[in-house]
């Protein structure tokens, strides 16, 4: 027993010793993650809660960051000493959830095919310019991904727009591997497909002949002990047996899940159903691909297709499998009749509303054209009103796992508000505040990009002229 | 050549029209039509003909004679001649351009993952219109390698798991063929035949490998259930002889060492690798290998080369300058893809010698001729060149089989299409006259059971 278990017992004790130290470290991040606890009282003529009617002339009480209490001002006692926004004129609706980005990324890309080892956490400049525009624009909670050039790319992180560290931006710092059904540069439909299937067949390869191992070093142990007439202490299992529907591979509770290859573990996760999946398809015969991938490993309902606006004509199928989908910005589809050189054009979100998909609408890079102007279009293209808000709030707070959190406004949830001069679907509405977590964290008398532009008055510090027409557009609501 | 390419460009290159319309093809509930089909000509599988009726009943054929009566309910239509439906041997119809012209795919690497069917509707109706039915398709158009390639039912209504008969129908290569402007001699033809063969054998070697595993883990296993007795058997000695030891230790008053125990290593399972695995089962004649292969001496190096694997299904296509090699093809049992098309003066290298009397000649030397129309998209003038074929001197016959049963049998699905015999699935043709006149056409073609074409 001492000799041969020994350097894995010892392997296991430093796995350990690692993810304790993992811990220890994700404790004190966290304690210095917290924002600023914040307390705020909202008042507002009209506040879309996303959870129920509208109320008019309600308050919404905020504290420790969480809504404490939401409903009409006669019914919401104010609590004493706490600070109050808003008022009459103002109406207040959740933050937007942003389901699917990469914009907040140094670099979007990984040159490696198959790289779940990988966490986005590590490219997340919190710094960047997109974050500010991110909060001009009244997103609260933002899902950030790997780029769709990939096969299987790195592990995503649900983060808020706000904070000086990764660990301050940080609300869930892993959620989601993202993969691609369609071909990253240098491979075609075909090897595409092949590299995705390799990878999961990799996997499974991986896993029996590691629990192959494993069985025969705990038999040779065995016999091992029978030569040398020792007993053999009963050996302890610290794995865990594999879980998942779709395939599985007897016997690995043998291995310790700490002593699994990195890079095969955020697999591992995903057939285990422990892992959500986005998967990119660049044309709708990718959601063939991406759903039989997603289906052969058991993590189709953990799976959201990130959809290319071609991909409308595989709707039938998408919902079918009952998935939920990110939408791509551009939201009408335009293509050539071979025949007659007609333009056809399709307007995408009504496609999916029409056949019950939940789906979830994404900002363009582009911040004028963030997730309000996408809800406001998407209802000029034949979405009703509430499939249009629920877009950008409910069913992407859903995708990110954060239904009960963010999305709408309800006690308990996160205060994260957003209160502006008129309806949010309306594109001459101007985004006056934006409260996060209870803090503010953008209010437009204090925007000093916008009144640079709109009122030629105070540049703001330390902006370079380059970026001013960038932010231009982003201010104009 | 030319105008073939300008039509492949704008076959793959369109994008596919809305859904909107109603589609004029359509096979919605397969299972739902009975069909009675009379003709005074049934061409039952080429130089079997009766006259009579073809009775088709949830997407098969039933019945097929005389004296056959409508069952109540079903539809009976009324032509010149009854055939089974074209199968294209050698096209791309229906795969993106992406893998259609992908120089880097595998031996695994699935062309069914390229195929379309959310586009393409208007090529595979033309395609119907012309009595295509089938097609085998495969990517990397002239590369060496040219992936996994697969039988597709033409069906424009087809969702993406249901269009292929067949996913892994043979693996494709090509030896020799030129590139814009970068022709390749002999010597770089014959250099692609050695890759050729260091494929097949790299799947050989890869299977041995396996099969050598197996046994030598087999081997390991037993003499180590052998020693694991023997060793439980004399545990109580050797526990004594322990015990005895450690006592021994310290009275001696030094450190107690265990006995070193060594065992024979477990034999370690070769590298999964899907590409080798795919070559193995070419090797091993579970899948043929289509080869494009145009000229006289990488052909005859090719089969000299080839020999060895005795149970390896070789296909040619092309095979331009096949007409001399014909005894030997024969000998070897070796079927040709002809494409018996005509071409101008623009012609590529490799088809400098084109001959429309290729088929005939290699038909007249025994060896199995089937039609293709030669990877460029294009399938719907297939039955006209398999009829110019016949006026270049091919048998009747044969020019029908070679359009029809013998792809089938050859890519494995002749147990269910190509003929019109009971069993099949009916992917069927109804013409105006003789299936190898330029002057005829379908007047109904029924894919799986269901009237897709009207006249």
């Amino acid at each position: 027993m001492q000799y041969s278990m020994k350097p894995t017992l010892n392997g296991y004790a430093a796995v350990k010793a690692t993810l304790f130290g993992i811990a220890l470290a994700a404790v004190s991040s966290t304690a210095t993650a917290m924002m600023p606890s914040g307390d705020l009282v909202i008042e507002a003529g009209r506040i879309i809660t996303q959870a129920g009617d509208d109320i008019t002339d309600g308050v919404i009480v905020i504290r420790d960051g969480r809504i404490e209490a939401v409903g009409p001002a006669g019914e919401v006692e104010k609590p004493w000493g706490m600070n109050v926004v808003g008022g009459p004129e103002f109406t207040a609706y959740p933050g937007f959830v942003e389901a699917h980005t990469s914009g907040a990324l140094d670099r979007a890309n990984e040159s490696v095919d198959v790289a779940p080892f990988l966490n986005i956490r590590d490219s997340i400049d919190p710094v960047s310019f997109f974050f500010e525009n991110v909060r001009r624009n009244g997103i609260t909670t933002l899902g950030v991904h790997q780029g769709n050039n990939c096969v299987i790319g790195a592990r995503g992180m649900v983060v808020r727009p706000m904070g000086r560290t990764v660990e301050e931006l940080m609300i869930r710092g892993e959620f989601g591997l993202k993969l691609s059904a369609a071909p990253k540069s240098g491979k075609s439909r075909a090897t595409q497909a092949q590299a995705l299937r390799t990878a999961f067949d990799d996997l499974r390869t991986y896993l029996n002949e590691t629990v192959g191992d494993k069985r025969h070093e705990g038999d040779k142990a065995g016999r091992e002990a029978l030569y040398q007439g020792r007993e053999l202490d009963e050996e302890e299992s610290k794995g865990r047996a594999m879980g998942g529907t779709a395939w599985k591979v007897d016997g690995l509770e043998v291995i310790p899940r700490g002593e699994l290859d990195v890079k095969q573990r955020p697999l591992l996760q995903l057939v285990e159903g422990r892992m959500a999946a986005f998967i990119y398809c660049g044309a709708p015969m990718d959601v063939h691909l991406a759903l039989e991938v997603a289906r052969d490993n058991g993590f189709l309902h953990r799976t959201t297709l990130v959809l290319d606006n071609s991909c409308w004509k595989a709707a039938d199928i998408i919902a079918e499998a009952g998935v939920t989908v990110v939408l791509d910005s551009n939201m009408t589809h335009t293509e050539l009749d071979p025949y007659t050189g007609k333009e056809i054009e399709t307007d995408v979100p009504k496609v999916f509303a029409d056949r019950g998909v939940r789906f979830a609408l994404s900002s363009s890079n582009s911040s004028d054209q963030s997730l309000w102007y996408q809800a406001a279009l998407a209802t000029g293209l034949g979405l009703d009103r509430a499939a249009a808000l629920d877009a950008v709030t409910i069913v992407p707070a859903e995708i990110l796992g954060l239904g009960d959190r963010v999305g709408s406004l309800e006690v308990g949830f996160d205060g994260n508000v957003v209160l502006s001069n008129g309806d949010p679907l309306s594109t001459t509405t101007w985004i006056e505040t934006v409260v996060l977590e209870g803090e503010t964290v953008y209010n437009r008398s204090t925007d000093g990009r916008n009144k640079h532009l709109y009122e030629g008055q105070s540049k703001p510090a330390g902006s370079k002229s380059g970026s001013m027409g960038h932010s231009a557009a982003g201010n104009r609501r | 050549m030319l105008e073939c390419f300008a039509l492949f460009s704008l076959a793959t290159f369109v994008q596919p029209l809305t859904a909107p319309e109603p589609p004029r093809i359509q096979s919605d509930s397969p299972a739902a039509q009975t069909l009675l089909i009379r003709s005074d000509r049934i061409i039952v599988r080429p130089g079997e003909e009766l006259s009579g009726a073809v009775l088709v009943q949830d997407g098969r054929i039933i019945a097929v004679g005389p004296g056959l009566t409508a069952p109540e309910g079903a539809r009976t239509l009324e032509g010149a001649v009854v055939c089974a439906g074209y199968f294209d041997a050698w096209s791309t119809v229906g795969v993106v351009p992406g893998t259609v012209t992908d120089k880097k795919l595998d031996p695994a690497s699935r062309v069914i993952d390229g195929v379309n069917t959310h586009a393409f509707e208007k090529v595979r109706e033309d395609l119907l219109r012309a009595g295509v039915t089938s097609v085998r398709v495969q990517g990397g158009n002239g590369a060496d390698v040219g992936g996994t390639g697969a039988i597709v039912r033409n069906d424009p209504n087809s969702r993406h798991g249901e269009i292929a008969l067949l996913t892994d129908a043979c693996v494709a290569a090509a030896v020799g063929v030129s590139e814009p402007n970068q022709v390749q001699d002999v010597f770089q033809r014959i250099d692609g035949v050695d890759k050729l063969v260091k494929l097949i054998e790299g799947g050989r070697s890869y299977r041995d490998r396996l099969t050598d595993y197996d046994e030598k883990l087999a081997e390991w296993q037993k003499e180590i259930d052998e020693k694991a007795k023997e060793l439980e058997k004399d545990f109580k000695k050797a526990k004594k002889k322990r015990d005895s030891d450690m006592e021994k230790a310290e009275e001696d008053g030094k450190e107690f060492k265990e006995k070193k125990y060594k065992e024979d290593k477990k034999p370690k399972a070769p590298r999964l690798d899907a590409n080798k695995a795919a070559m193995a089962r070419v090797e091993a004649g579970e899948m043929p290998l289509v080869v494009e292969i145009h000229r006289v001496p990488e052909i005859r190096e090719l089969l000299a080369k080839t020999a060895v694997f005795g149970r390896l299904r070789l296909i040619l296509a092309g095979a331009t300058e096949a007409s001399s090699l014909g005894s030997e093809l024969a000998a070897r049992d070796i079927p040709v893809i002809v494409w018996p098309t005509p071409m101008g003066n623009t012609r590529l290298d490799e088809y400098r010698h084109h001959d429309l009397e290729l088929a005939g000649k290699l038909h007249e030397a025994g060896v199995e001729v089937l039609f293709g129309s030669g990877g460029q998209g294009t399938a719907g003038d297939l039955s006209a060149l398999a009829a110019l074929a016949v006026g270049n001197g091919m048998d009747r016959n044969a020019a029908l089989e070679a359009l029809t049963i013998g792809p089938a049998r050859n890519f494995d699905v002749g147990d269910r299409i190509g003929t019109v015999e009971p069993g099949k699935e009916a992917d069927l043709l109804v013409l105006t006259g003789d299936p190898l006149a330029v002057s005829t056409r379908p007047a109904f073609v029924i894919l799986n059971g269901v009237v897709v074409v009207e006249p």
